[in-house]
């Protein structure tokens, strides 16, 4: 098949790639980013790198599923891949804000026990009273 | 603070300064035979200075985690503490203390797991406004179709669940607006849930949680809540 992309655009898509791992790698390195969630991130850039060499998996792909246009049928696979990717994300909030709804309230039971045995203890700095049962 | 009582009164308070200390004085006065603790959850008036102030027994939440994260709090520390019953009662002044024998009763003699105090068995005092009857009836055919367990007062506040169920909820209680769908775990856990008449005031002081714009929100994600719940059980009953 003769080339679907013009070769230089092949060039600057492997370049845009290229950051794209840059940025990722960057952001791990100074601990912005857990490997847990960015292992998603590398292996898009895996994917959109063997797609810009091999143009041709996107068009069998394409007329597989039955879009005639090959641009409309990037479009849709990249829109399917970030509704997943927000979905997930959706997700991993929805468990973060569950797990600090947890902290929350562990630590305002502790603060409570705190708060007790502070007023139990006296000026001195000695129990007023018998221990904790 | 030790306990001295097997049922535990907690009450959820979310800016409640106009309210909560009538409400809190009331039952220590007039009702020692029961434990409390408050549940600050996370206001930003004064509601945490008068609990200390006054040496109540209070839990600080810093953050508000609304109704069901205080709730569940409160759960924790029952389960913690290790008390019998739990009631759940507004720091607003709706629920009359009075009602809280009929509320445990139930518990106590083993005749129910789950008791909620109803506005509208007898009909009697302050009934909400007509359109939130309305919501409430979808939401209570809504469960009984789904559940075949009729409860009529599904959003009612009042509540009073034995150790059981605290331990349950203490690990696992549902989010943002917790009641209806409270009611139908319970029911698919195989627990008994009765209702009990109670006369309800209107609140003294403050605003309710839920004002009109909120309500449909509050319809649609209750009833999505609802679904959910029955179908997570599927259909063991």
């Amino acid at each position: 098949m003769p080339s679907i992309i013009p070769p230089r655009l092949t060039l600057m898509l492997i370049v845009a790639i290229v950051i794209y791992y840059v940025i990722i790698l960057s952001l791990l390195k100074h601990k912005k980013l857990n490997m847990k969630y960015t292992l998603l991130w590398l292996l898009t850039g895996l994917i959109m790198l063997i797609l810009v060499l091999f143009p041709q998996i996107m068009v069998k792909f394409i007329s597989l599923v039955g879009i005639t246009s090959l641009m409309n049928g990037l479009f849709i696979t990249m829109i399917a891949f970030l509704i997943m990717l927000v979905m997930s994300l959706t997700s991993i909030a929805s468990r973060q804000a569950q797990r600090i709804t947890k902290l929350i309230q562990t630590q305002a039971l502790l603060e409570k026990r705190v708060r007790e045995l502070e007023d139990k203890v006296d000026i001195d700095g000695e129990l007023s009273s018998d221990k904790e049962n | 603070m030790k306990r001295t009582s097997n049922i535990l009164l907690m009450i959820a308070a979310y800016n409640e300064e106009e309210n909560l200390e009538s409400v809190v004085d009331n039952l220590i006065e007039n009702y020692p035979q029961y434990d409390y603790v408050i549940i600050n959850d996370g206001s930003n008036d004064h509601t945490a200075a008068i609990c200390k102030r006054k040496k109540y027994n209070y839990i600080n939440e810093p953050i508000n985690l609304g109704i069901g994260g205080a709730i569940q709090t409160g759960y924790r520390y029952a389960r913690e503490m290790g008390y019998e019953i739990a009631v759940q009662i507004d720091g607003d002044g709706q629920h009359d203390p009075a009602y809280l024998e009929d509320v445990t009763r139930p518990i106590l003699e083993d005749k129910a797991d789950y008791v909620i105090g109803s506005r509208f068995i007898n009909k009697e005092g302050f009934q909400s406004s007509a359109t939130r009857r309305i919501g409430i009836s979808i939401l209570s055919w809504l469960i009984t179709i789904l559940c075949f367990k009729r409860v009529k007062d599904v959003t009612s506040g009042y509540r009073a669940v034995n150790k059981s169920l605290i331990r349950i909820y203490a690990d696992n209680y549902p989010i943002d607006y917790p009641e209806p769908e409270a009611i139908v775990d319970a029911n698919m856990r195989r627990k008994r849930i009765l209702e009990v008449p109670v006369i309800m005031k209107e609140r003294e002081g403050g605003t309710s949680s839920i004002n009109f714009r909120r309500s449909v929100y509050y319809m649609i994600k209750v009833t999505l809540d609802i679904i959910v719940c029955r179908i997570s059980y599927g259909i063991r009953r």
